[in-house]
């Protein structure tokens, strides 16, 4: 079956029941999407699927069959860039052990796209199922309004 | 993150002082490494990290510390794993301040278990930056000397007229003159350290440790690129799958390959005595194909939450004494008495990267690349367990996705080990988070039992602390160790009694448990501290005294109770303690010693409708002595703070029937970022020595939140997690 990847179609032989999180993990390497539950609680395998913000581990493959995927490996626009929201997490130092971190950045990103300005009431509501161990809460929260921030200063 | 790097062709030579210097391989610069021995540094290193002073014997290759490449690049292999503390940063710090190089310079290697020195403590009890930053700085200055050195006798000058700035040597009489550190290995073979120990900075006079230096890790794990034990592929290698049983305690009688062996995608199976797995070419076939194979597994006994709570319960006058000052005993049948009892659940470390290892067993050698905070614990742990020599078994720690505790003992990179020796292929085992939560080991459950005596005027003329508790460091240690201590010194972590009282005793008891119990975050300090400082809370309200000016009057005149002082101070101004709060809600109060740091924090909150409490903000003052990167620190805390609320208000693991009621986070939520507060750090801390501060700012947290809840409500919160009536 041919998936698109960040811009690139892959053939992929796996069983289209197969997970996702798995498949971009173990078949593909693209490590960058995170296994964390298993049950879509988490929110460390979100990706994007046609733009919209997905739990990888619960996404079979045949559902993203004619879909664009986005992860981690292909937020930035540009080989070696950064989106701004990455640019904005690096700004803030907001990572600890940052194995959440691809999961929320992912998941800001698509939010960024449908409110390009929102109040911190709307980062909290749009980020809140997204767990982050370390307790990097603070720093997500003020990286994101940032982000926003770059986003709307882009020409 | 790469494999010791220095060890093909290189050829080490032992210098008088003990370093080893590596040469002559054209077009790798120099590389200064450090082995037991007798001088200064060497033994430092030796002792933070092998936890002894006795000279050992060398076991080429060496632990190499800095290596100069010709680009003028210079790499610091670092024996301590980062799992999110920022300590590769804060090492770099203490490594740059004294080798006089530009910070863009500086670049960290995990080392794998193929350095010579011995890392025993791993990287844990938040000691990282404090065992390291004598020996890191005497290294790096050692280095810096002999670049100085070695220039000086190229240009015929005396040593004080070749300056090191910036990774540049320069003449101090014609300053154009320069070498870049690699310009001056370049043409040297013959290298000489120093005789005597290097001089090292004064305090004043450091211009990266004290500053927020940003992350070197972040812009690989911001990009997806960082390397993590789930994340390790290596070609060839297969996923390893293990038969949990169905109950703790419950050990497999007999096992049989059955249809196993005929399920898509199988390598090999494994069906022995005690352990029976499945290698298969992907991780979902090689846990469907467990369904085939036939165990028999013994009933295991069916515990349940009651026989926990039954268990660890203090019995009076039992155990270990950890504190006693002045006449206790005695002093405790005289006066007011108030007694107070509390208790803490089990709970889970939930790092969000579940264990995981790639372990390839091969003829000749094992490699192994763990999620592990101790890779030399792991090197001797799959030495033992496949008959090798150590020497052949070299273990690389990846990133950590979290470890808190749990990854000390990965039991994943045993399991791999085991899978790859039958399959003989490199095999990668990654545990799920149902097998994380029902066949995992958790923070011990504890039971503390406070009593004092109040004198005339509301002061405590006697304490005593009596704690029981499932073991931590005992789980690591060998059986023996539970026999000559009687009692777990990791449960005493915040134990003892840091006021200013003149009687005074802890005592601890040790719980044997039908569960695994570990290290987790701070050991017994979240736990220890709830109990104290709560209590400090219900003596200060029964002698009728405010609680800031009651802690304080129990504090000495000695320098701890003058930084315990000045953090309560700081927190409680920061915090608008001697205003009132806005209607609805009340502050509280409380502080810990850990680690030689001090931590003082105020909860403010109110309570919502259906009797949820909201945590409206922390304040916190830390003092680590001296910080190295400000940020960092105040990171540290943040995140202290969340995962004690987080323990404060939801967590707990549930034995039924046998069982961890939990088997995902649906049944065991964490805090998130719609519950945190805002969280405000003041940094108190001054001094020429860093002590630690991954683990401290985790202890005020439940006891601040109880004694902000008793102000508001009246109501005594004397166990974790908080769950208010109606």
């Amino acid at each position: 079956m041919e998936i698109s990847i960040n811009g690139d179609t892959y053939l992929v032989d796996s069983d289209p029941s197969e997970l996702l999180v798995w498949v971009l993990r173990d078949e593909l390497g693209l490590t960058g999407t995170k296994y964390g539950c298993g049950i879509g609680l988490c929110g460390s395998c979100t990706v994007h699927v046609d733009g919209v913000a997905t739990r990888a581990c619960i996404t079979p493959l045949v559902a993203v069959a004619d879909k664009e995927v986005r992860t981690v490996e292909g937020l930035a626009e540009t080989e070696g860039g950064l989106h701004p929201v990455q640019q904005a997490f690096l700004e803030f130092q907001v990572p600890q052990c940052s194995w959440c971190m691809s999961g929320q950045m992912m998941t800001a990103a698509a939010f960024l796209s449908r409110n390009p300005d929102p109040s911190d009431e709307e980062i909290t509501e749009a980020m809140t199922r997204n767990y982050c161990r370390c307790g990097c809460y603070a720093r997500i929260k003020v990286a994101i309004a940032r982000a926003a921030q770059l986003t709307r200063e882009l020409p | 993150m790469s494999e010791v790097s220095a060890r093909t062709g290189r050829r080490w030579r032992v210098s008088r002082r003990g370093f080893l210097i590596g040469a002559g391989v054209a077009g790798s610069g120099l590389a200064l490494g450090i082995f037991y021995g007798i001088p200064e540094a060497r033994l430092a290193i030796a002792r933070s990290l092998d936890n002894s002073a006795a000279p050992g014997r060398v076991e080429a290759p060496p632990d190499v510390w800095f290596e100069i490449s010709p680009a003028d690049r210079i790499t610091l292999y670092l024996p301590k794993v980062e799992m999110g503390q920022g300590v590769h940063t804060a090492l770099a710090q203490i490594a740059a301040e004294e080798l006089e190089v530009e910070w863009g310079q500086l670049g960290v290697v995990q080392a794998s278990t193929a350095r010579g020195l011995r890392d025993r403590t791993g990287t844990a009890s938040s000691n990282t930056v404090s065992s390291l930053f004598i020996p890191l700085r005497e290294a790096a200055a050692t280095l810096r000397e002999m670049l100085r050195a070695e220039a000086a006798r190229r240009w015929g000058l005396e040593l004080h007229q070749a300056v090191a700035m910036d990774g540049v040597i320069f003449r101090s009489d014609r300053p154009s003159e320069r070498l870049t550190y690699s310009q001056v290995v370049e043409g040297a073979t013959d290298w000489e350290v120093p005789e005597d120990a290097p001089q090292l900075k004064p305090v004043r006079e450091f211009r990266y440790i004290g500053r927020s230096m940003a992350r070197l890790d972040l812009p690989d794990k911001l990009t997806g690129r960082a390397v993590y034990g789930f994340d390790v592929r290596v070609p060839g290698m297969v996923y390893g799958a293990v038969a949990r049983p169905p109950r703790l305690n419950s050990r497999l009688k007999r096992a049989a390959v059955g249809r196993a062996a005929e399920q898509p995608g199988v390598v090999s199976v494994v069906a022995e005595e005690a352990f029976a797995g499945i290698v298969a070419t992907s991780r979902k076939e090689a846990y469907d194909a467990l369904e085939g194979l036939e165990l028999e597994w013994e009933e295991g006994g069916g515990v349940d939450q009651a026989d926990i709570i039954r268990l660890t319960t203090v019995q009076d006058g039992k155990g270990v004494v950890i504190q006693r000052e002045g006449r206790p005993a005695a002093a405790l049948r005289r006066g007011r008495i108030v007694e107070a009892e509390y208790r803490t659940p089990m709970a889970a470390h939930a790092h969000l990267e579940p264990q995981a290892a790639m372990v390839d067993v091969r003829p000749d050698k094992v490699v192994a690349q763990v999620a592990t905070q101790s890779p030399d614990a792991m090197r001797d742990a799959l030495a033992e367990l496949l008959g090798r020599p150590k020497e052949r078994v070299e273990v690389t720690a990846t990133y950590l996705g979290g470890g808190f505790g749990r990854k000390l003992v990965v039991e994943s990179a045993l399991e791999a080990a085991r899978l790859s020796a039958a399959s003989g292929r490199p095999v990668h085992v990654g545990w799920n988070r149902t097998e994380e939560f029902r066949h995992g080991s958790f923070r011990p459950p504890t039971h503390h039992v406070l009593r004092a005596s109040l004198g005339a005027g509301g002061a405590i003329q006697a304490m005593e602390h009596q704690l029981a508790s499932g073991d931590v460091a005992f789980s690591l240690l060998p059986a023996v160790a539970a026999v000559v201590m009687g009692a777990d010194f990791g449960a005493w972590r915040g134990a003892t009694i840091p006021y200013q009282i003149p009687h005074r005793r802890a005592r601890s008891q040790r719980v044997e448990l039908p569960v695994s119990t570990t290290w987790w975050r701070g050991l017994g300090l979240l736990a220890n501290t709830f109990a104290i400082e709560s209590f400090m809370d219900e003596l200060a309200v029964e002698s009728g005294e405010e609680p800031l000016t009651f802690r304080l009057n129990h504090l000495g005149e000695d320098e701890l109770s003058e930084r315990i002082r000045r953090a309560l101070i700081v927190a409680a101004e920061a915090s608008g303690w001697g205003e009132r709060p806005s209607e609805g809600r009340a502050r509280g109060l409380a502080c810990c010693i850990d680690v030689n740091t001090v931590v003082a924090q105020v909860a403010e909150v109110s309570l919502e409708p259906r009797g949820r409490v909201r945590v409206h903000r922390m304040t916190a003052a830390v003092d680590p002595g001296l910080v190295i990167n400000p940020d960092g620190v105040r990171a540290q805390t943040q995140g202290a703070i969340v995962m004690g609320l987080s323990s404060t208000f939801l967590e707990r693991v549930m034995i039924r029937d046998g069982r961890v009621e939990a088997g995902n986070f649906d049944r065991y939520p964490l805090f998130t970022m719609a519950e945190t507060p805002e969280i405000d750090v003041h940094l108190t801390g001054t001094g020429s020595e860093p002590y630690g501060v991954g683990e401290p700012p985790i202890g005020p947290v439940a006891a601040a939140v109880a004694n902000a809840l008793f102000a508001l409500t009246g109501e005594r919160f004397r166990e974790l997690p908080l769950v208010l009536e109606g």
